[in-house]
Formats: C-alpha cells, sequence, structure tokens
C-alpha cells in the first residue's frame, strides 16, 4: 500500500509536469506552425495593406519598437532611484517592507487600469490625443514594479563584505553608491528591463486608448496626436473579424512574430539571472 | 546629488501612482452616489437608462477566476510537486526555466488560440446543452486556467523548495517513502507559500482583459437567478476587464455619470485585484521569514 | 568476536564517490551485538558519509556513488528495500531535526505508518518509547503541545524516542551531543550507555572524553592522500592510551 501510494504519487507528478510543459508547448508550435507560411522578408518589411489582409507589419514592428525604447528610457532613472532610496536611504526596515509590498502589489494591478490612467491624464487632459509617448509612459508604468524589484533583488545579493571593505576605506554613502552599488547594479537593471519589456511588448490594454490606432501612421512626427501601429493591437482587432481567408496566415505569422520577439527579449535576460542565482548560493 | 535624485525620482514614481488611486476613487464619485451600494449589488446594467449595476461583472470575473483557478491549481501543483521533488537541480532549473519563459506568452496571443481553437471544441463538446455560441464564461476560464499555470508552477515550485532538507532526510532516515515524506512533511510545512501562490495566481486571473474579451462573449446582464447555477459557464458573460476594454469606455467619455459608472469599475478592479496581491504577498512573505 | 551468528553491521571495503572524486576509501569493520562502536576522527574526514552509507541515507544526495558491501545480518542492505531498511537502523543527526507537530505526533510519525494501530496501542507505544529514551517524565503532561517547544536537549531525546519506536535493530548517531549543554550531554550519554542493553549503536563523536565514556571500540577515520580512510580499529581503551597511527596521534593531540 505505501508502495502504491509512492508510485501513484510520483506518476500523478510526472503527469501533471509533462501536461503543463505539453500545452504551453504546444501553442507554441500552434503558432509558430501556423505563422510560418507568412513569413519572409517582404512581411517583415512591407507595410500593410488592405486592412491586413497584404502585405507586411513594418509599422508596426517600428512602433512596437518605438514604444519599447521609450518605456526602458523613461523607467530607468524611476527604477534606479526606487531601488537606491530603499537600499540605502529609506530609514527603517519597516518602511522598506513596506515599499516592497507596494511594489509587488503595483505589480498585480492590471494594465488596462493603467491604459485608462494614460488615457484620463494626458490624452484628455493633457490634450495630446493618441501619442506614441503616452505609450511610452504607460508602459514604463506597467514595468516599474518589475525593474525595480529586479534591481532591489540584485542590490540585496551584493555580500555586506563589499560595503564594509568601502566604508572601511573611508567611502561615504554616495562614493560607495557609486564605486559598489552601481557598478553591480547594472546587471539587475538589464536583466529586470529585459523582462519588463518582454512583457510589455506584448500589452495590448493599455495601449489601445492612448496611443495606437489600426491603419495610417507610419514614423511619428511630433508628440501629439501622433499614434504609432503596434504589433499586439493589430492582433486584437484582426482576431476579432470574421474571418477572412486573406488575413489568416498573415495573422497568425504577426502572432508568431510577437511571440518571437517576447521570447527573444526574456531570453536575453537569462544569462544574467543565472550568474545572479550563482551568485546566490554561494 | 544621487541623493536628491533618486528621492525626487521616487517621489514623482510615487506620485503617479497615487495619482491613479485618487482618479479612479474621485471620478467614479458620481455613480456612488447616484446608485449608492446598488452599484456593487443591482444586476441590471443599462447605460441609456442610467442604470448601473455592477454586479453580473463581477460575478462575470469572479466565475472566470474560480474557473481558472480549479482547473490550473491541481495541475499546477502537481507539476510543482515535479519539478520541487523529483527532479535533480539542473533539469529543475531548465523546466521552470522553460516554464516561465512560457509564462511570457502575450495574453492576445492567447487570445488569438481561444478563438480559433478553444471555442470550437467547447462548443463542440457540449454540444448537446445547446450553447448559443464558443464563446463562454467556461471558454474563458479555461484559456485562462493555461494562461495563469506558469504562475501557479513556479511559486508553487519556490514554496515547496523552501522547506528545509533536514525535514525531509530526517523523515527519510525515519523509514518514510518519497510520497509519504512530501505528503506528510513538505505539504503541510509549504501551506502558506501555497497560499500565497493562488492568491497571486487568482488575482492575476481576475486581472486579465485581452484574452477573456475575445472569447468570453461580452454580453451584458447575464446574471443567474442562482447563483451557484452551472447554466452561466455555457453562456456568454461580461467581466470588469472586459467591460473596460470594450468600446463602452469610449463612448462613456461625453457624460460624467456614465463615465463615473466605468471608471468606478476600475476601481472595484483596483480593490480587488490589489487586495489579493497584497494578501498573497504577506502571506507568502511570512513563510520565508 | 567470534561469534556463530553474523555479527549486526558487517562492512567490507565501504567506499564513496563524488563524481569520480573518493570521498571515503576502504572502510572495513564489524559492529557486534549490543555494542557501542564509536567513528573518531577530525572533522571533514568523512566520518558522517560512513555513517549515512549505513542505512543508504547517500543515496538522497545527487551524484553520490557508493561501492563495497554492507551487510546487516548478513543480508546485504542494497538488496533489502530501502525504508524497511530505515526502519531497521535509524539515525539521529547532529541537529535536532523536530517535525512542527505535536510531542505525542512526533514520537509515532514514522511507527504509524509501519503498521495501523490502535488508540490504545499508539499511546502504549508513545509512552514506552518516550521512556526510552528518558523523556516520559518530562513531558507526560503536555503530549499535545508543539514539540518546538522543548529545550535543545529534550529535543533530542525526542528525536531519540521517535526513532526507538519504529524498533530498531542499530541506531546511528552522529554527533548527537555536539549541539548540546552539559547536562544534556551527559543526560544522552546515560541514555546510550542504558540503551546499549537492547540495541547496537554506532556513534560519531567528536570529542575523545565521550568515546572513552561511552564506546566500546573505536575507528578512527583520517584523511590520507586527500581521501577519508579508517586509519587506526581499535578497543576503546587501547585507542585511546596507546595509539598506534600517526595520524591519531595527532588527532588525539589536537582535542586533548
Amino acid at each position: 500500500m505505501r508502495k502504491v501510494t509512492d508510485f501513484a504519487l510520483a506518476g500523478f507528478a510526472a503527469i501533471c509536469a509533462a501536461f503543463a510543459l505539453a500545452v504551453l508547448g504546444g501553442l507554441v508550435v500552434v503558432v509558430a506552425g501556423r505563422g510560418a507560411s507568412a513569413l519572409d522578408v517582404s512581411f517583415l518589411t512591407g507595410e500593410m495593406q488592405r486592412a491586413g489582409a497584404a502585405g507586411g507589419i513594418f509599422w508596426h514592428l517600428v512602433g512596437t519598437a518605438i514604444l519599447l525604447v521609450s518605456a526602458f528610457l523613461i523607467c530607468t532613472p524611476f527604477a534606479l532611484g526606487l531601488a537606491l532610496v530603499e537600499r540605502v536611504w529609506w530609514p527603517g526596515e519597516r518602511g522598506r517592507r513596506f515599499l516592497r509590498t507596494a511594489l509587488y502589489t503595483l505589480n498585480g494591478l492590471p494594465s488596462i487600469l493603467f491604459g485608462i490612467f494614460g488615457f484620463i491624464v494626458l490624452v484628455q487632459w493633457c490634450g495630446w490625443g493618441k501619442s506614441w509617448l503616452i505609450g511610452g509612459i504607460v508602459l514604463a508604468m506597467c514595468m516599474l514594479p518589475t525593474v525595480t524589484l529586479a534591481l532591489v533583488e540584485r542590490l540585496r545579493a551584493i555580500p555586506a563584505r563589499y560595503l564594509e571593505a568601502a566604508a572601511a576605506l573611508g567611502l561615504d554613502r554616495a562614493q560607495i553608491i557609486l564605486a559598489v552599488l552601481l557598478p553591480q547594479a547594472w546587471g539587475g537593471l538589464i536583466s529586470g528591463s529585459l523582462l519588463g519589456l518582454a512583457r510589455a511588448a506584448g500589452e495590448t490594454a493599455p495601449i489601445m486608448f492612448t496611443c495606437t490606432i489600426f491603419a495610417g501612421a507610419t514614423w511619428p512626427q511630433g508628440i501629439k496626436d501622433n499614434p504609432v501601429l503596434t504589433l499586439p493591437y493589430h492582433i486584437f482587432i484582426l482576431a476579432q473579424d470574421s474571418f477572412d481567408p486573406a488575413v489568416g496566415a498573415r495573422l497568425w505569422g504577426a502572432a508568431f512574430v510577437l511571440l518571437a520577439l517576447v521570447f527573444l527579449l526574456s531570453l536575453l535576460a537569462l544569462p544574467w539571472r543565472l550568474r545572479h542565482h550563482e551568485e546566490a548560493d554561494v | 546629488m544621487t541623493r536628491a535624485w533618486s528621492w525626487f525620482f521616487s517621489m514623482v514614481a510615487a506620485g503617479a501612482f497615487a495619482l491613479l488611486v485618487g482618479i479612479f476613487a474621485w471620478q467614479s464619485r458620481p455613480v456612488w452616489s447616484h446608485e449608492g451600494w446598488r452599484y456593487l449589488t443591482g444586476a441590471n446594467w443599462h447605460f441609456r437608462q442610467q442604470e448601473f449595476g455592477a454586479l453580473p461583472m463581477i460575478y462575470g470575473s469572479a466565475v472566470v477566476a474560480l474557473v481558472a483557478l480549479l482547473l490550473a491549481a491541481p495541475i499546477g501543483l502537481g507539476a510543482a510537486i515535479f519539478t520541487a521533488e523529483y527532479l535533480p537541480r539542473p533539469a529543475r532549473l531548465a523546466v521552470k526555466a522553460l516554464i516561465e519563459l512560457l509564462a511570457g506568452v502575450p495574453s492576445v496571443v492567447y487570445g488569438l488560440l481561444g478563438i480559433l481553437l478553444l471555442r470550437g471544441w467547447i462548443y463542440d463538446l457540449f454540444a448537446r446543452f445547446e450553447p448559443l455560441s464558443g464563446d463562454t464564461l467556461l471558454t474563458a476560464g479555461v484559456l485562462l486556467a493555461v494562461m495563469i499555470l506558469p504562475t501557479v508552477v513556479t511559486f508553487s515550485d519556490d514554496a515547496l523548495r523552501a522547506v528545509p532538507a533536514t525535514q525531509r532526510r530526517a523523515a527519510r532516515a525515519l523509514g518514510l517513502t518519497r510520497a509519504e515524506t512530501i505528503l506528510n512533511v513538505t505539504l503541510p510545512q509549504a501551506r502558506r507559500g501555497l497560499a500565497s501562490a493562488l492568491l497571486l495566481a487568482l488575482g492575476r486571473s481576475m486581472g486579465e482583459t485581452i484574452a477573456v474579451f475575445l472569447v468570453v462573449g461580452r454580453q451584458d446582464n447575464q446574471l443567474p437567478a442562482h447563483l451557484l447555477s452551472l447554466r452561466p459557464l455555457l453562456e456568454a458573460g461580461q467581466t470588469l476587464t472586459t467591460k473596460l476594454g470594450g468600446s463602452e469606455t469610449h463612448i462613456a467619455a461625453g457624460d460624467p455619470l456614465h463615465w463615473a459608472a466605468i471608471v468606478g469599475l476600475g476601481l472595484i478592479l483596483l480593490v480587488i485585484t490589489g487586495g489579493l496581491t497584497v494578501l498573497g504577498t504577506t502571506l507568502g512573505r511570512k513563510s520565508d521569514a | 568476536m567470534s561469534d556463530p551468528a553474523p555479527p549486526v553491521l558487517r562492512v567490507r571495503d565501504l567506499a564513496v564517490f563524488a563524481g569520480e572524486k573518493p570521498l571515503l576509501r576502504r572502510a572495513s569493520f564489524e559492529v557486534g551485538e549490543r555494542e557501542v562502536f564509536g567513528i573518531i576522527g577530525p572533522s571533514g574526514a568523512g566520518k558522517t558519509t560512513l555513517l549515512r552509507a549505513l542505512n543508504r541515507l547517500v543515496e538522497l544526495i545527487p551524484g553520490l556513488r557508493v561501492a563495497g558491501e554492507v551487510e546487516l545480518r548478513g543480508q546485504p542492505i542494497a538488496g533489502l528495500e530501502v525504508n524497511a531498511l530505515r526502519a531497521r537502523v535509524g539515525m539521529i543527526f547532529q541537529q535536532p531535526v523536530i517535525f512542527p507537530t505535536s510531542i505525542a505526533e512526533n514520537v509515532l510519525f514514522a511507527a504509524r505508518r509501519l503498521r495501523p494501530l490502535s488508540r490504545s496501542e499508539r499511546m502504549a507505544l508513545t509512552e514506552h518509547a518516550l521512556r526510552e529514551a528518558a523523556l516520559w517524565a518530562e513531558v507526560r503532561d503536555r503530549l499535545h503541545a508543539p514539540a518546538l517547544s522543548l529545550s535543545a536537549g529534550q529535543q533530542q531525546r525526542l528525536c531519540i524516542a521517535r526513532a526507538l519506536a519504529v524498533d530498531p535493530e542499530v541506531l546511528l548517531m552522529d554527533e548527537p551531543t555536539s549541539a548540546l549543554d552539559p547536562k544534556s550531554t551527559h543526560a544522552i550519554e546515560e541514555l546510550i550507555l542504558r540503551l546499549k542493553a537492547t540495541h547496537t549503536i554506532v556513534l560519531v563523536t567528536h570529542n575523545a572524553a565521550q568515546a572513552r565514556r561511552v564506546t566500546d571500540w573505536l575507528a578512527c577515520v583520517c584523511i590520507r592522500d586527500g581521501v577519508g580512510e579508517i586509519v587506526e580499529s581499535a578497543c576503546c581503551a587501547t585507542m585511546l592510551d596507546s595509539p598506534q597511527c600517526r595520524e591519531v596521534v595527532e588527532y588525539l593531540e589536537h582535542t586533548r
């Protein structure tokens, strides 16, 4: 009886793991399978024609890239500031814990709320209309908790002996930060940002109110009333329409490209994350 | 200098997030005075008649999230037991990395798969119950289950690994089998962390917009007469997030009361997901204190 | 040692490898009935590894490989069902490992799984095990209190009671008193001397004085050429008073 339970639990656990991997892996296979036929150079470099039934996704890639770059640039100083405040200057462990809980909570907020927020404050109150910059700001807000927490974890992992040695050499707080913390922090910033960007690249809800349209935009000329085309929104709109077979493979192709982009960003973060994992075990 | 800049950016960030919460609270005021508690308990949402009852959407969000959790929890926990207790370290890290990678699949891609695959399956599977279409609360729930599976696995694995090896070793040294050790030593001691994992997964399910939007049918006022009946699973529904993501948000922009009602939904969503996440995080925190 | 029946434990050319690297080599010894067999030596020499090979606990550590033979009453332990083996050969660790439940539940943690026990059997077994471990008097009124509320010395005795509850033939003890204060140490040493009447004990100890007080036969494990090895094995008094091996002499000097 004991042996039966032993075997049964092992079997159950293995089946669950296999199922989970199969389902998740399977969906990637399906997307890749259906989308691969649309992929060629003209798809990636051509612009959309006939509302997605022909042409390519060039401007969508450009728009997504613009959003990601601006989100990264906007997010970085805030994440660094918050992480440094949490590690160095915030008095008291309770306050720090509160700050971290706040960050985890923000991380769990639905991204659509950030989208509506951007809609209210920037699109309407500031009168910017739909603008790529609003998209960057909103995505930066979505990313901020992820990047800040990655930075905080990275900084926490710095062994105390480095900080003690620096203090013993007579460096003051600001110098310690610049000399010891920041250089180590870059790794956390990069890996955290890549993870945040991977998530942001796939977001549709926050951008659909604030910065993207379905057709007609190319390179933004200014800030106000300058929306962009984006991959996720493109897929979102086309997915809802009754199915034009001509759109079919291209829609899957766009999904495949988006998936590849997200995976690429996540995988790029891996070397830093692995290195950090090992150091933590030492 | 660094100090001043760090505080500056932190304050601005804190201010922005505080502003977000403030705006949702402030701009929804009109609907609270108009409807009072009926906003939360009213079963009808007819914006043209200025009647705003959010209960069907709260119900929809809850049902979809619960279905997702009921499906994902056992499978996710089973998979986590496998990675945490049966796999050697290199294999475990590889599998975890793979699952975390798959966690990054964008919700719009899930939505696409939901439309093109899941919808048809559910419709065929339940054909004898004569559903109107494949866009149902159940479809959304099943899709969400797949979406939150990586979250459940990753956090559950962490919770299980947090149980010290000395406990496992002592149990095995007494002659307990591996299964007995897992069931009587590891799982009970990982209770808190596992609960935290489920709460966080629940929070994520309630906040998911795009994938649910594409397969749930977005039909208003679908509150059933009996809250525990199963029929609504096979009918279209509406959740807090899908209403917010729909066209009504643009329509409402002109009318203060309608706008307040929409923003109020956002406030409800904020409170629910925020509460679940705080609960999940603090529970998880205590277990590694 | 010229008993017609096989010795309780016979170890022949036991070796343990971490991958390709040997940790322990050529350990050979025999443990007789109702004997306290002591293993001493410097830290890191491989005493714990040796002990853990005796109940196949080394198998739980990935990457470790065992060669050679260990026999329990003439039967190779590699051929026995591993969980049944571990019920016959119990282990006490250096740090008492207490499960986060009550005292009574800790005592019966393994015993209740070996065969179904009625309520009265459970109570009788709990009392018996706690008495054998010299803990009954101190906890009889609070059997349902959390076991973690006990002092370190009491916790270690609880671990012994827990191991005794499955009725083992052999007890392996890995430095059971190093984490305890002198009073608790004394109590456990007394306990070992009492348990000797009914059980066979293999005791790893850091402390030569403890070995003198408690053990009958000693093996000294030292590092030779980077690998742990039993360098000398003799009757306790003989080893401690007139050690033969250079490494043993050095070790005993250190611990004096």
